[in-house]
C-alpha cells in the first residue's frame, strides 16, 4: 500500500475532503454524515476550536467567537477593499498586523489566516484519518486559478500549520476538469465554469487523453455566491426599514439571521419557483417587542437582483475565450464548479452563453476535491498518470525607475518557468538596489499587488552602465514566485521566496507548528451534537449517500462531454505621480525615452543607499521612490 | 509515479547540454514545425522532465528536471507564438543566441514593426520625419504631401499606406 494523500478543497463556504483508493475517488463524510462541513471555526472559551456546520450554527449566538469565510482574507494586505469589506461584514475583530498583515483577535488572542485556514484543514486532516484509520499527512489543496502568489503561499502556509505536506497547490477548475476526464481518453476542448463562495474563476482547457493542458484562465477574486447572498440580504433589510424604520444592518445578531435567512432562500430558489422568508424575530423593538419579517422571493425577483452579477462572470468568460484564441463553438463541454452554479438562474444563463448544456454530472460541491484527490493518488503513485500542465493567472513584473512595472512573465504563460532579465543601477556608484516584484496587468506599479522586495547590494559598484544584474523570476508548478539577483560580474546572489510582508516568516511557521496550534481543533467524532447545536439552522443535510465514483458506468462515460486591484493605492500615495505632468500616454515610451525620464528625474537627492526596513511602503525622502534599477538597452540572454 | 518518466542518465546528459540547444532541438522538432507538432513535442517533452512526474527523484536529478522542464516551457511559449518565433528565428539565423526570453521577443516584434513604420529607406525615413513634423504643427496638407513623397520611395510600406489612408481620412472628415 502506498502512501495516502487526499484532495482538500479549501473554499471560501465549504470544504470537502476526497481519497482516491484502488482507481475509486470517494468523498469522506464528516462526523455528522456530512459531505462538505463549512469553512467555519468557532472558538469556545477555553481555548478549543470547533469547525464545520455546527461552528456554524453558533455564528448567530456567538458572532464575534466565529470566523467565516476567512479565505477572502488569506494572503491578503491590511490596507485592502476586501479586508475593509469584511470589517463591515463579519462581527470577528480584524486588526492589523506588522507590515500591514491581517490577524483575527478572538477572545483576546490573536490569529493569523493561516492558522485560521489550518484549523479547517486539520478537521480535514481528522476526517481522512477516521477513515482511514491510518495518519494522514499528504494533502493536494486547491484555490481559486485567479489567486495570487501571497494567497497561494498563505494557503500552503496553512496546509504545514495543520500537519499536511502540501504536495501540490492546483487550481479548481484544473480540479475539476481532471475529476470529470481523468482515465476517459478524451480529445476535447472544454471550459470550467466555476463560481464558488467568494470568486469566479473560468478556465480553458485542451485534453488530449491524459494531458491537461489550461490553454486560460482568468478570474475575478470579488466574485462570489456570497454576493448574490448580499442581494437577498439587502432586500430583506430594506423590508424591515419599510416596516419598522429600524435599520438591522446596525446589529450584528440581527444581521447574522438575514444572512442565513438569505442564504438559504437562494439555496430554496435551487428548488422552488418561490420561497417564503419567515424570521420570527429580527431584533426586538424600542418597547422589547420581538419585530419579526416575512418576505416571499420569486425566481424571477431573485434573476433581476443577481443579473449584473451573472454579466460580470461573462465579462472575464470573453477574456478567457479571447486569451486562448477561441470562441464558444470550438468548446467541447461546459463543466460547472461550485455551489451557486446549482441555481437555474445562472445554469441557463451559461447555457445561453456557451450556446450548450453545462455539465453538471458530478455535484458542483465536490468536483474539486475529487480532482484533487485523483491529483494526489497520481503524485503519491497509487493512480494512473495524468498530467496537468498549468498556466499563471497573472502578469509577473518588476518595478523600475519612475514608478513602473515592467511585466517579466505575461499571464496565462505554462509553469514552471523561469525568465531572467538584466538591469542596471539607477546611478553611479549606487551602493544597492531595491527589488520589487509585482503582480497585475497594470503598467503603474502601486496599481499591482506587490508580492515581496529585497534589497541587493552584493554587487560590484561602478558606473551605472557597467552593472549588470541578472534578475531571474521563477514560478514553481504550484503558481509560487521565487526571485534572484545576481552580479553578472561577481556571481553574488541574494535571492528570495517572495514572502509578503503581511504573510507569515518562517519561523513563525514553524512556531506554530510546534505549538500545534491547529491541534486545538477538537477531534472530530468525540462530541456529540447537542440540539440544536448541529447543522439544524441549515437545511437537513443529506443522508451519507455511498461513496460516489466519478467513473460512469461505461455505457454514460461515452457521452460526457456530449459526444489587482487596487490593493496599494492607499499605500503608494506618495509615489510619483507621471499622469500629472500630462504625460498620459505612457503606452507609447519605448525604453529609450523611459531611460530619459528617469534621467530628467534624477534631480532630486535620492537616498538609495539607506533602504527603509520599517515598512514596505515607506518611501525614502521626496524621490521617486520607485525601484532604484532601470532596464539596460541591452539585455543579455 | 512512484518511478521516475525518464532514465537518470539522460536527465544528467540533457541537463548538461541544454544551454548548448536551439528551442527546436530541444524539444526535438524540425525548423520548419508546425503548431500541432510543437504543442505534440511539449506535451511529450513535459510528461518526462514536469515535476509532477518526477516528484520522488533524489537530487541533483530532481532539480535538474525542474531546470529542464522550465526550459521546455520556455521554448513551448517562444515557438507557439508566431510574433516571438519570427523574432526568435531571427535571432537563431544571426547566431547570436540559442535563448529568448519571452518578454524580449514581443518587444523585439514592437521595435521591428515600429523600426518598419519609420521606413526602411533614408528618403522613405526623411519624408516620414517631415510628414510627423507637420503633423505635429496641425499642417494637414503638408503631413500629406509628405507621405506622398515618402511612399514614392517605399510603395510597398504597408506602415505608410495606413498612415497616409488615415491623414487622408481625416482631411475628408475635416472639410
Amino acid at each position: 500500500m502506498a502512501e495516502i494523500a487526499v484532495g482538500i478543497d479549501l473554499g471560501t463556504s465549504n470544504t470537502c475532503v476526497a481519497l482516491m483508493r484502488e482507481g475509486q475517488v470517494e468523498v469522506l463524510p464528516n462526523a455528522f454524515g456530512e459531505r462538505t462541513s463549512a469553512s467555519v471555526v468557532h472558538f469556545h472559551e477555553d481555548g478549543s476550536v470547533e469547525v464545520g456546520n455546527s461552528a456554524k450554527a453558533k455564528v448567530i449566538h456567538a458572532p464575534a467567537q466565529t470566523v467565516s469565510s476567512a479565505k477572502r482574507l488569506i494572503g491578503r494586505y491590511f490596507f485592502s477593499e476586501e479586508v475593509k469589506k469584511a470589517q463591515a461584514i463579519y462581527a470577528y475583530e480584524i486588526c492589523e498586523a506588522p507590515n500591514h498583515g491581517v490577524r483575527i483577535e478572538v477572545n483576546g488572542e490573536e490569529f493569523s489566516l493561516p492558522e485560521i485556514s489550518a484549523m479547517v484543514l486539520r478537521e480535514m486532516k481528522q476526517i481522512a484519518e477516521r477513515h482511514t484509520g491510518e495518519k494522514v499527512t499528504k494533502a493536494v489543496i486547491t484555490v481559486p486559478a485567479y489567486f495570487n502568489d501571497n494567497q497561494r503561499q498563505a494557503t500552503k502556509d496553512a496546509g504545514r500549520i495543520a500537519g499536511l505536506e502540501v504536495l501540490r497547490i492546483l487550481n479548481e477548475p484544473t480540479a475539476a476538469a481532471l475529476a470529470y476526464g481523468f482515465g476517459m481518453g478524451l480529445n476535447q476542448r472544454v471550459a470550467v465554469y466555476d463560481l464558488g463562495g467568494g470568486t469566479f474563476d473560468i478556465s480553458v482547457l485542451e485534453i488530449g487523453k491524459d494531458i491537461f493542458e489550461v490553454l486560460a484562465t482568468c478570474g475575478d477574486t470579488f466574485l462570489g455566491g456570497d454576493d448574490f447572498d448580499d442581494r437577498i440580504i439587502d432586500l430583506l433589510a430594506d423590508e424591515f426599514v419599510g416596516q419598522y424604520k429600524i435599520n438591522p444592518r446596525n446589529d450584528p445578531f440581527a444581521f447574522e439571521k438575514l444572512k442565513l435567512a438569505a442564504e438559504n432562500a437562494k439555496k430554496q430558489l435551487s428548488v422552488d419557483e418561490e420561497v417564503r422568508v419567515t424570521i420570527d424575530c429580527v431584533l426586538n423593538g424600542p418597547d422589547g417587542a420581538p419585530l419579526g419579517l416575512e418576505r416571499t422571493i420569486t425566481r424571477a425577483e431573485f434573476a433581476v437582483l443577481v443579473q449584473d452579477l451573472i454579466q460580470r462572470t461573462f465579462k472575464v468568460c470573453d477574456e478567457a475565450l479571447q486569451q486562448s484564441d477561441l470562441t464558444v463553438r470550438d468548446l467541447d463541454g461546459v463543466i460547472m464548479v461550485g455551489g451557486p452554479t446549482r441555481l437555474p438562474v445562472l445554469r441557463e444563463a451559461v447555457k445561453h452563453y456557451f450556446q450548450q448544456e453545462p455539465r453538471v454530472d458530478v455535484d458542483p460541491d465536490e468536483v474539486v476535491a475529487m480532482g484533487a484527490a485523483i491529483h494526489a493518488a497520481s503524485l503519491v503513485g497509487e493512480a494512473q498518470d495524468s498530467m496537468l500542465l498549468d498556466v499563471t493567472p497573472l502578469d509577473l513584473r518588476i518595478g523600475v525607475a519612475g514608478g513602473l512595472a515592467e511585466p517579466v512573465i505575461e499571464r496565462n504563460t505554462p509553469v514552471p518557468i523561469e525568465q531572467t532579465r538584466t538591469f542596471t543601477t539607477f546611478r553611479d556608484h549606487q551602493e544597492s538596489v531595491e527589488i520589487r516584484v509585482y503582480q497585475g496587468d497594470h503598467r503603474h506599479a502601486e496599481k499591482n499587488t506587490l508580492l515581496g522586495q529585497f534589497e541587493f547590494s552584493g554587487y560590484q559598484k561602478g558606473l551605472r552602465s557597467d552593472v549588470k544584474i541578472d534578475v531571474t523570476f521563477e514560478i514553481d508548478a504550484d503558481g509560487i514566485v521565487n526571485v534572484t539577483a545576481t552580479d553578472q560580474a561577481t556571481g553574488q546572489q541574494a535571492s528570495t521566496q517572495i514572502t509578503l510582508s503581511s504573510g507569515l516568516g518562517e519561523e513563525e511557521i514553524q512556531q506554530m507548528i510546534q505549538q500545534d496550534v491547529a491541534g486545538r481543533v477538537a477531534t472530530a467524532g468525540v462530541q456529540t451534537p447537542a440540539p440544536g447545536d448541529g447543522p439544524a439552522a441549515l437545511p437537513a443535510p443529506p443522508p451519507p449517500a455511498p461513496p460516489k465514483s466519478v467513473f460512469a458506468p461505461a455505457a454514460e462515460r461515452e457521452s460526457l462531454f456530449g459526444t489587482g486591484d487596487q490593493d496599494l493605492a492607499g499605500a503608494a500615495g506618495d509615489e510619483l505621480e507621471l499622469d500629472a505632468e500630462g504625460d498620459t500616454d505612457l503606452d507609447l515610451l519605448d525604453d529609450e525615452e523611459l531611460i530619459q525620464l528617469t534621467e530628467e528625474s534624477t534631480s532630486g537627492p535620492l537616498d538609495i543607499g539607506a533602504a527603509d526596513d520599517d515598512g514596505f511602503f515607506d518611501t525614502s525622502g521626496d524621490d521617486l521612490s520607485g525601484p532604484e534599477i532601470e532596464l539596460t538597452d541591452e539585455e543579455i540572454v | 509515479m512512484a518511478q521516475a518518466a525518464i532514465d537518470p542518465h539522460e536527465i544528467h546528459a540533457l541537463a548538461r547540454i541544454m544551454d548548448e540547444l536551439d528551442y527546436y532541438q530541444l524539444l526535438n522538432l524540425k525548423p520548419g514545425a508546425s503548431t500541432a507538432e510543437i504543442r505534440r513535442a511539449f506535451h511529450s517533452s513535459s510528461r518526462s522532465f514536469h515535476p509532477d512526474a518526477n516528484r520522488t527523484l533524489e537530487e541533483p536529478l530532481r532539480e535538474q528536471c525542474e531546470r529542464i522542464s522550465k526550459r521546455i516551457t520556455e521554448a513551448y511559449c517562444v515557438l507557439r507564438d508566431p510574433r516571438r518565433r519570427k523574432a526568435y528565428d531571427a535571432r537563431l539565423e544571426s547566431g547570436s543566441s540559442l535563448r529568448i526570453q519571452l518578454a524580449e521577443a514581443r518587444q523585439s516584434h514592437e521595435e521591428q514593426r515600429k523600426a518598419e513604420r519609420r521606413g526602411a529607406t533614408a528618403q522613405g525615413r526623411q519624408f516620414h520625419g517631415k510628414a510627423e513634423a507637420a503633423l505635429k504643427r496641425g499642417d494637414l496638407a503638408a503631413a500629406i504631401q509628405n507621405m506622398q513623397m515618402a511612399m514614392t520611395f517605399e510603395a510597398n510600406n504597408a506602415g505608410f499606406k495606413a498612415m497616409l489612408a488615415e491623414l487622408r481620412e481625416r482631411q475628408k472628415a475635416g472639410r
